[in-house]
């Protein structure tokens, strides 16, 4: 019985966990080209997924709106990108951390004002209705996160590999000053890179909307995890993010089962700091050496 | 003398002009935005340690707010203690846990700083809410002002006190930040390798300053605490902290003053927001200020296109906004994005960073005069050159992974020479050098200085031992003058403890550094350059100030890693008769260099590598003409019976 709970906890968290990952792995995306990520990024996932909320409203189907909602999350993205994170890597500085964030208050405050301050529920054509396997319960909803992130990441990644933007995509990340030189252009490709991160974002919005709702305030609850799962793979760790997203939704589901779901966020929150401490690449992360 | 006589005469009459405030002025609002003011300048002062002198976006601040008032609170009502031991708590908490967080955080750096801050302010806002048993949890902490000294604090006798806070907080804080601290804080931001290699510890440091910070707004807290009297977990969130970082950013990084500006703005805010014609005219203000500043900027070609027309289109939305909509209030983090977006893209400097600079243009107010430089004999006395050995190597290794950078690698360095280390690119001397002074691990190997074991991996614990280097890549503190980048460096002049450093104290030993410091820049030709930025040096300069800055800790043994490296004609010769002119005191050299004429011209021996093995030591001529040195340089040599042309090499 209390095997059972423990195991229907930890694969419901888990499952919960493939959005944070999928969130982190467009934070991966962005720091692969440009060693920056959006501080704003949780933002960005919110109000794509208000936006693709108001075109279901108008009445668009299911299949039509998902479309519709990265394409929106891809310009919000390269609104992110050219507001404020140029300027700041034009200067070498790190102006891009506040400006992101800056952004992302900005898009906050917008969606408050626009789609209100309370959570909505976000219709979807698929069931909800449990099913068993091997014991636990799993919804078909659940079930979609799961296809969505794995089947948008496997994109991403074939579109990495092999085609020709995808491979300056990689040469840019690789050695930025190279790619240059062989005349790739690296601006546009942190531009794609964030476009890029926009879209997952948008679809992680999609993804967790119909279970957990929409409002503004998803995006703190969102962020931070993401931000954790990313850190604690490691920024440039690929699929590992899938790993750590996965294990961190288990742990968060588990924490607010026994401690009380005023807990629910901290063990993301301790293991962060600890990775931050041990292994500032994180776990699967490469170590960097310092040249001077 | 008259800048200093300025800077304090304005300081005396703002804040005795806010003492009398009271005396005056009855309204109660009015005075309670005044205790607000105070305290949020306290809390600034300290966010500025870590966001302006630190340089790392710090979301943390807000939680050391938090965490300080729930400690004077808990203080006064669980434990029925007074004031002034809450106050004293409040600080504390700030201290201890910002240490804490430090210790940690302290090997990151940027985004993942941010990260680390960013989730100890939620943590602590968790445990904030859901430890009930001591802080009430959701329902809030009522709490009475305790009295002071058995006075009852009445509204302007509780302003009275703040404000002294703030004073005593003002000066203590001047004083450490225009010391050797303020200058390693500074200098931490600018490059945090030179300021380890330097032997100024940046771990050390780095714990400090964030701790230091902290413990502010700790004590803000506690204030923030006896001000409302009623505590909520819900205060301090990551909206307050976006306001906290609007107001150092407005006010003016780097500045007491900017902290309150930045404070004044922070708590005139919402009624800014509430009246809607006073908005109006106020983002009408910056609107125009934005376009001027902008056009200028564009006319001039001072601002890139970006930076002149980000910051108008962003108040050009504040005023359009400002129309359209019912209620600013409803809007406000909108309003607060787009006045900080603009200040962080149109005036990264802050307002009193902008008026700083227009108020030194128009008083022309001259830095207060230099000290004579110091007598470099005493500073830097001619040490013997014995000939003994200096530093020994003995079979040192470091791989990387597979690649063997440096393997086996055994030497020894005389006491007094100039010691060659040369090799084509990639045959490990730089990686050699990184070994040595602490910045790699050995993979294998011992180093011996004066016969003692050399610390290992650890550039701070080398400098320590009496190592300095230079770096290839120019390591320099960009924002530090000339001056403050040798001061940052200087060893055996400051003694004084932490405390006499707070009170102003060190007054003494701050003017003798500089004369040390001048001597030494003399030394390298730099001393009528002492005053400008590093980052504004020419490149030849820039090399020359890295030897003096790497001089200041007095070395046994000097490294200078490729010191003439892109360096013109002539300032390659200057750079020569320097390197003459430090080897004449008796500092033992060990030089990393390509120009082969410069090796020649100084080295008494000369070690090359290829491949992370010795191939070939002695003199500059033996070594010139050894076959495989050659051939390390040139490849195989030509056969005899290829067409000529080519100059005969020396045998």
């Amino acid at each position: 019985m209390n095997a059972q709970i423990i195991g229907q906890m930890a694969v419901s968290g888990a499952l919960m966990g493939l959005v944070y990952a999928l969130i982190a792995y467009g934070f991966q995306l962005t720091f692969a080209t440009s060693k920056s990520i959006n501080f704003g990024q949780g933002e960005l996932v919110m109000i794509s997924a208000f936006f693709s909320l108001t075109l279901t409203n108008l009445g668009l189907p299911y299949w039509a709106m998902v479309p519709g909602g990265l394409l929106f999350g891809a310009i919000m993205g390269l609104v992110v990108e050219r507001a404020g994170v140029r300027l700041a890597l034009e200067q070498k500085s790190e102006g891009w951390i506040l400006l992101s964030i800056i952004i992302g208050l900005f898009f906050f405050s917008a969606a408050e004002n626009i789609w209100g301050r309370d959570d909505r529920p976000f219709p979807t054509p698929i069931s909800a209705d449990p099913i068993h396997i091997l014991g636990v319960d799993v919804t078909r909803l659940e079930l979609s996160v799961a296809v969505g992130v794995f089947a948008i990441m496997g994109l991403i990644e074939l579109f990495k590999r092999r085609t020709l933007l995808g491979k300056a995509f990689e040469a840019v990340s690789a050695d930025r000053d190279a790619a240059e030189l062989m005349g790739i252009s690296s601006t546009r490709t942190v531009m794609l890179s964030y476009g890029l991160s926009g879209s997952v974002a948008a679809l992680a919005g999609i993804l967790v909307s119909p279970i957990t709702t929409v409002g503004p305030t998803m995006a703190s609850a969102l962020i931070l995890k993401a931000f954790s799962v990313a850190v604690v793979a490691g920024l440039d760790s690929g699929f590992g993010v899938v790993l750590v997203g996965m294990f961190l939704g288990a742990l968060e589901s588990l924490a607010s089962f026994y401690l009380g779901s005023g807990w629910r966020e901290a063990p993301g929150l301790i293991l962060l700091i600890l990775a931050l401490a041990l292994r500032p690449n994180g776990v699967f992360g490469k170590a960097t050496i310092r040249k001077v | 003398m008259k800048r200093i006589l300025l800077l304090r005469g304005a300081e005396f009459l703002v804040f005795a002009l806010l003492a009398t405030i009271p005396k005056f002025v009855e309204n109660p609002y009015a005075l309670g935005l005044l205790t607000l003011l105070a305290i949020y300048g306290i809390l600034l002062i300290g966010l500025d340690v870590t966001v302006g002198y630190l340089g790392q976006v710090n979301l943390a601040h807000v939680a050391f707010l938090g965490l300080g008032a729930y400690a004077a609170g808990f203080v006064v009502t669980k434990l029925g203690l007074g004031m002034v031991p809450a106050l004293l708590a409040a600080t504390l908490v700030g201290l201890v846990l910002g240490g804490l967080l430090a210790l940690p955080a302290l090997r990151l750096e940027g985004p993942q700083f941010a990260l680390a801050t960013l989730s100890f302010a939620a943590l602590s806002t968790t445990a904030l809410n859901e430890l009930e048993a001591l802080t009430g949890g959701a329902q809030g902490l009522s709490l009475s002002r305790p009295p002071l000294f058995g006075h009852n604090l009445t509204p302007p006798l509780f302003y009275w006190l703040c404000m002294v806070l703030l004073a005593v907080v003002w000066m203590l804080m001047r004083n450490l930040l225009a010391s050797q601290w303020g200058r390693a804080f500074e200098a931490l931001r600018d490059s945090p390798i030179a300021t380890d290699a330097m032997g100024v510890g940046t771990y050390a440091h780095k714990v400090a300053a964030f701790a230091l910070g902290s413990s502010l707004g700790g004590l803000a807290g506690g204030l923030y605490a006896f001000n409302f009297q009623y505590l909520q977990p819900q205060s301090f969130t990551y909206d307050l902290m976006i306001i906290l970082l609007l107001g150092v950013v407005l006010g003016g990084r780097k500045s007491l003053w900017g902290a309150f500006v930045g404070a004044s703005v922070i708590v005139l805010l919402p009624n800014l927001l509430s009246n809607r014609l006073l908005f109006q005219i106020f983002s009408g203000l910056g609107f125009a200020g934005a376009l001027a500043a902008g056009l200028q900027g564009l006319y001039r070609k001072t601002t890139r296109p970006f930076q002149a027309l980000a910051p108008v289109v962003a108040m050009g939305l504040l005023v359009v906004g400002g129309l359209l909509v019912e209620n600013t209030e409803d809007w406000r983090k909108a309003i607060f994005a787009l006045m900080l977006f603009s200040v962080v893209v149109g005036l990264p400097e802050g307002i009193m960073g902008f008026l700083s600079t227009f108020l030194a243009k128009l008083f022309r107010v001259p830095h207060a005069p230099l000290p004579e430089p110091a007598d470099i004999d005493t500073m830097l006395p001619i040490r013997p050159a014995d000939g003994s050995a200096l530093l020994v190597l003995d079979d040192l290794k470091r791989y990387f992974g597979g690649v063997k950078a440096v393997d086996g690698l055994s030497m020894t360095v005389r006491a007094g020479t100039i010691h060659g280390l040369i090799g084509p690119n990639g045959s490990g001397k730089s990686t050699v050098v990184n070994v040595i002074s602490g910045l790699y691990t050995p993979t294998a190997g011992t180093m011996q200085l004066r016969g003692v074991a050399l610390p290992i991996g650890s550039l701070y614990r080398v400098a320590q031992a009496g190592v300095a280097r230079t770096f290839q890549n120019l390591q320099l503190f960009g924002e530090l003058t000339a001056l403050e980048n040798v001061l940052v460096a200087l060893k055996g002049v400051y003694r004084n403890p932490l405390p006499m450093v707070l009170l102003g104290l060190a007054r003494r030993e701050e003017r003798s550094a500089q004369a040390q410091a001048l001597a030494l820049l003399e030394l390298i030709g730099l001393r009528e350059q002492a005053l400008v930025k590093a980052k504004d040096l020419t490149y030849g300069a820039q090399r020359f100030l890295e030897i003096a800055r790497a001089l200041a800790r007095k070395p046994d043994l000097l490294i200078l890693d490729e010191p003439a490296a892109g360096l013109a004609h002539p300032d390659v010769l200057q750079q020569i008769e320097f390197i003459q002119r430090i080897h004449q005191r008796g500092i033992t050299i060990i030089l990393i260099e390509h120009h082969m004429d410069v090796v020649s011209e100084l080295c008494d021996t000369v070690t090359v590598l290829d491949g992370g093995r010795i191939i070939a030591e002695g003199t500059p001529d033996v070594v010139q003409r050894h076959p495989k040195v050659v051939e390390a340089y040139l490849g195989q040599p030509p056969q005899p019976e290829l067409p000529g042309g080519a100059e005969p090499l020396p045998a």
